[in-house]
C-alpha cells in the first residue's frame, strides 16, 4: 500500500524546527472538483471553477440545483466492492483520500510499524445524512425500531476513521474530532501531541465532509443569517504527518514543515470585536511560535466564503499581522463551502502548488479558518516540490 | 513535564448532579433508569433509559443563552460549570487562550438533528427553524464549555464514541503537562434520542429494563445521557492556592482493534491496557480498582474480563460498571466513570455494580464489587472506555502522595 522509495532529503533549507515541527510526507485529496490534487490545483490557477448539476443525485429537495460535488464517485470504482457496499459518502471520501495519502507517501506500514501508526480526522457532525437517515427510519417506518443494524456504525462520528483503520491495519490512536470549520486544525494539533508525547510515530490527519441535501440546507440557512451565495462543496483531504526531525534523520523527503498551528475560541462575530482581536492574537502567536516574519508569508488562504462579517473578521485578524500584501487565496471560491473539508481542501491547494512549482521551495503560507461560533485558527506551513526527490 | 491534577468534579447525571450528589448516590448504589420521557416511546418494545430528569441548565448555567444551545451542549457547559465551582476557582481569573477544554462524545447534538429530521418529514427542508440548525454541530460541546467559562484557549470536542471522554481527559492531561495549556475542563457529554434506541435494539444489545453488567443473565445496555466534566491543572497550580486534590492523572492508553467496526477485541483491549499501565508508570499489582467499560452486553463484558485476565492474572483488582447505575451514557460513559473513580480515590470507596445476581462461569474469576459500595484505600485507578471503530482508551488515576 505504500511506495518505498527513500530519498535523501535536500540539505540547506533553512529554518531552524522548533522541537515539535512536523513533517507532511505525502497527502491524499478528493473535491468536487475531482478526484486528486490536480483539478483543485487548477482551479485554484485558473481563480475559477463550474459546481456541477446535482440535482439528480438525491429524492429530497435541494435549496439551489447545483454544488461542488463528485456526482459520479462510486467507491467501488476505487476500493473495489469486496467490503465497501456499506460505507456512507463520508467513509468512502475519506478512505479514499487516506488511500492516496499512503500511496504518496514513501511511510511504511507493516507488522513491525502498525501499532505506531494511527488517524486524526476532522468532521463537522459525521455523516449527517446517515444519522439523520436513522433518525428518520424511526419516525417513518412501520415500527420505530426497524432500523438497519449493518448501517449502525454510519450513524456515529467515527465511522470513517474506524473503518479506516481496519482497511489499512492501522492499530495505532484513531481519533475524530467534531470541530467543523476547526476540525482540521484541531486534528493536527491533536496529531501533533500524540506524536510529540510518543503515543504514535505516524498518524493520517485529515478532515472529511459529504454533498447531501442536510449539508446543502445547512448551507442555505446559514447564508440567509451571514450572507454569501457559494455553493456547498465536499471532500477529503488526508495528510501524511511524521516528527519533521525523525523524517529529516532518515533522509526521507518532506512535502512540508507544519511549522505551527494555534487555534482559539471567542464570543462570535460582530460588535464589540472581541472576536477579531483574539484571532488576531492567533495569528502573532502562531508566527511566533513558526519563527517566521510576518514579511516572509508568501501566501494566504483564508476562509473567505461570502460571510461578510466572519470575512472581514477573519481580513482584519490577518492584515493586522502579516500586512495586505501577501496573495489571498480563496479557495472556497473554487470548491465551495466544505465546513471541516475547507481547511484541508486550502492546505493540498498550496501543497500541490510547491509540487508543481520548484520555484516556490521553502516558501511559507498560511491557512486560516473561522466559524460563526466563534472559533479561529491559524497554520504556518513551509513546503516543497519533490523536484530534488530523485537526486537528493 | 508537569504532574496534573484533578480538583474539580461536574458530574450531570442520572443519579446526582454535582459532586456531592453523585459520590453518595455511588455510595448507595442508586439507580437513574426509568421510563423514557424526553421521546415518545410508542412502537418501542423496550423503553427505559438513564435520562437526568432533574436537568434544569438555568439554575447551572450562567453565561451562555439557553435558547441558542443544544441539549448536550448544555449538559457539557452545566457540568463545566459545576466543576469550576467545586474547584473553588474563579473561572474569570483563569480566562484567557490558556485555558481552554476538551469534550468527548458519540451522538454529539443529534437529538436536534433528529427534531430537525421529524420537522422535516411535515414542514421539508424550507420549514426548519433556523435556530436549531445552528446547533447541530458537534462542535459546539465545547464551544459551549469555553463560552460559559470565559477560556478562549483550545475548544476540542472528541467524536470517538463511546470512549470520547477518556481520549479526552488524556488529551487535556497532555497540553496541561507539555506546558501548552494550564487549566483544562475535561470530559464529555450526550443526550439519548431515538436513532440511538432504535440501534442498540436492533444489533440486539438493549435490555429491557435493568442492566447487570457480569451478572450471568446480563442482557444488555440500557441507553443513557449527562454530562461529565473534570477540572485539570498542574500540582504546582493546585498546591500553590491550597486546592483539593481527588486525584492525580497518571496517563493514559490509546489503540484500535482495527479489526471490526462493532465486536470488541480482547487481545487489543489487553494491549491498551498495558500501553495505560506503561505510560502511567504503574504495574499491575498496584491497580486497586478498574472502573470497568461494563456495558452489560454477553459479548463486551466477557472480552474485558478476558482482558482483565489476561493483563492481571488470577490476582485481578475489583472491577465494577457504573452502567450498571447510570445506563450507557455514551460519550459521557468513560467521563463518569473517571469522576467516580477520582471520588473513590478521594473519599476511599468502589462504587458498586448493581443488578447483580449470579456470577457467570463463563467469565475469568472477577470481584465485580456486587450490589453495595465498599469502603477501600485507592492508591491507583484505571478507567476503561471501549467504543465502535475499536476506538479503545484507558485512562490511569492515582491518589497524590
Amino acid at each position: 500500500m505504500t511506495v518505498t522509495t527513500l530519498t535523501h532529503h535536500a540539505a540547506g533549507r533553512s529554518g531552524q524546527p522548533s522541537a515539535r515541527t512536523m513533517a507532511i510526507t505525502g497527502f491524499g485529496l478528493l473535491s468536487g472538483l475531482g478526484v486528486g490534487p490536480e483539478p483543485l490545483a487548477s482551479a485554484v490557477r485558473a481563480g475559477r471553477s463550474t459546481p456541477t448539476d446535482t440535482s439528480e443525485m438525491f429524492t429530497d429537495p435541494l435549496p439551489r440545483p447545483d454544488a461542488y460535488a463528485l456526482t459520479d464517485f462510486r467507491v467501488r470504482d476505487h476500493l473495489g466492492r469486496k467490503g465497501t457496499s456499506f460505507f456512507d459518502r463520508s467513509t468512502a471520501l475519506g478512505m479514499v483520500a487516506a488511500r492516496d495519502a499512503l500511496v504518496d507517501s514513501d511511510l511504511v506500514v507493516d507488522d513491525t510499524t502498525r501499532t505506531r501508526v494511527g488517524i486524526t480526522l476532522g468532521t463537522t457532525h459525521g455523516s449527517v445524512k446517515s444519522t439523520s437517515d436513522y433518525s428518520r427510519d424511526t419516525f417513518v417506518q412501520p415500527r420505530p425500531y426497524l432500523v438497519n443494524p449493518l448501517l449502525f456504525p454510519n450513524a456515529v462520528m467515527n465511522c470513517a476513521a474506524g473503518q479506516a483503520a481496519i482497511w489499512f491495519g492501522l492499530k495505532g490512536p484513531n481519533a475524530t474530532i467534531a470541530g467543523g470549520a476547526l476540525a482540521t486544525l484541531s486534528a493536527l494539533r491533536y496529531a501533533r501531541n500524540l506524536i510529540g508525547c510518543g503515543y504514535a510515530d505516524a498518524l493520517l490527519v485529515g478532515s472529511v465532509e459529504e454533498y447531501s441535501p442536510h449539508a446543502a440546507w445547512a448551507l442555505a440557512y446559514a447564508q440567509r443569517t451571514w450572507g454569501g451565495t457559494l455553493p456547498v462543496g465536499e471532500g477529503a483531504g488526508v495528510f501524511v504527518l511524521e516528527d519533521a526531525a525523525a523524517v529529516r534523520a532518515s533522509r526521507r523527503h518532506l512535502d512540508a514543515e507544519v511549522l505551527a498551528v494555534e487555534v482559539g475560541s471567542f464570543d462570535p462575530p460582530g460588535p464589540p470585536g472581541d472576536f477579531t482581536a483574539g484571532f488576531t492574537r492567533c495569528v502573532s502567536r502562531a508566527l511566533a511560535r513558526a519563527g517566521v516574519a510576518p514579511d516572509a508569508v508568501r501566501a494566504v488562504a483564508t476562509g473567505a466564503n461570502g460571510m461578510t462579517a466572519l470575512d472581514e473578521a477573519e481580513e482584519a485578524a490577518v492584515t493586522a499581522v502579516v500586512g495586505a500584501d501577501a496573495p489571498r487565496l480563496r479557495v472556497k471560491e473554487v470548491t465551495g463551502e466544505g465546513f471541516s473539508v475547507s481547511p484541508s481542501l486550502a492546505l493540498g491547494a498550496l501543497l500541490a502548488r510547491h509540487r508543481a512549482e520548484p520555484g516556490r521551495d521553502g516558501e511559507v503560507s498560511l491557512v486560516t479558518t473561522r466559524s460563526a461560533d466563534g472559533a479561529a485558527g491559524v497554520m504556518v506551513v513551509r513546503g516543497w516540490s519533490r523536484a530534488r526527490r530523485d537526486h537528493g | 513535564m508537569r504532574r496534573v491534577v484533578i480538583t474539580g468534579l461536574g458530574p450531570v447525571s442520572s443519579i446526582g448532579i454535582g459532586a456531592g450528589a453523585y459520590s453518595a448516590a455511588l455510595k448507595a448504589g442508586a439507580s437513574g433508569v426509568a421510563p423514557i420521557k424526553s421521546f415518545e416511546t410508542t412502537g418501542f418494545p423496550y423503553y427505559y433509559a438513564g435520562e437526568v430528569t432533574e436537568f434544569a441548565p438555568e439554575k447551572l448555567v450562567r453565561r451562555l443563552t439557553l435558547a441558542d444551545w443544544g441539549r448536550t451542549s448544555l449538559f457539557a457547559a452545566a457540568a463545566a460549570r459545576l466543576a469550576v465551582q467545586d474547584a473553588g476557582v474563579d473561572p474569570g481569573g483563569l480566562a484567557g487562550e490558556r485555558a481552554g477544554s476538551c469534550m468527548g462524545t458519540t451522538g454529539g447534538e443529534s437529538q436536534v438533528l433528529e427534531q430537525l429530521t421529524g420537522r422535516a418529514l411535515e414542514a421539508g427542508f424550507d420549514g426548519l427553524e433556523p435556530r436549531l440548525v445552528r446547533q447541530v454541530s458537534s462542535a459546539r460541546l465545547s464551544l459551549a464549555v469555553n463560552r460559559e467559562l470565559g477560556f478562549t484557549g483550545d475548544a476540542v470536542t472528541l467524536s470517538t464514541a463511546c470512549s470520547a471522554s477518556n481520549y479526552a481527559l488524556g488529551y487535556a492531561y497532555d497540553l496541561i503537562r507539555a506546558d501548552d495549556a494550564d487549566y483544562m475542563v475535561a470530559g464529555g457529554a450526550d443526550s439519548v434520542g431515538r436513532w440511538s434506541h432504535a440501534g442498540f435494539y436492533r444489533l440486539g444489545a438493549l435490555t429491557e429494563s435493568a442492566c447487570s453488567p457480569f451478572d450471568r443473565d446480563r442482557s444488555g445496555i440500557i441507553t443513557g445521557e449527562g454530562g461529565a466534566a473534570l477540572f485539570l491543572e498542574s500540582l504546582d497550580s493546585a498546591r500553590a492556592r491550597g486546592a483539593r486534590i481527588y486525584a492525580e492523572v497518571l496517563g493514559y492508553g490509546l489503540n484500535c482493534d482495527a479489526n471490526h467496526m462493532v465486536a470488541p477485541d480482547a487481545a487489543s483491549i489487553a494491549a491498551c491496557m498495558r500501553l495505560a499501565h506503561r505510560n502511567a508508570g504503574v504495574e499491575p499489582a498496584q491497580v486497586d480498582y478498574i472502573c470497568a467499560h461494563g456495558t452489560g452486553t454477553q459479548a463486551n463484558d466477557l472480552v474485558e474480563a478476558s482482558a482483565v485476565a489476561e493483563v492481571f492474572g488470577a490476582q485481578s483488582p475489583p472491577i465494577s460498571s457504573t452502567k450498571s447505575m447510570l445506563g450507557h451514557t455514551m460519550g459521557a460513559a468513560s467521563g463518569l466513570g473517571a469522576i467516580a473513580s477520582a471520588l473513590g480515590i478521594a473519599e476511599s470507596f468502589l462504587p458498586p455494580t448493581i443488578n447483580f445476581a449470579n456470577p457467570d462461569p463463563a467469565l475469568p474469576p472477577i470481584d465485580p464489587i456486587p450490589n453495595v459500595a465498599r469502603s477501600a484505600e485507592v492508591r491507583v485507578a484505571q478507567v476503561n472506555g471501549f467504543a465502535f471503530g475499536g476506538n479503545n482508551a484507558i485512562v490511569m488515576l492515582g491518589s497524590v502522595t
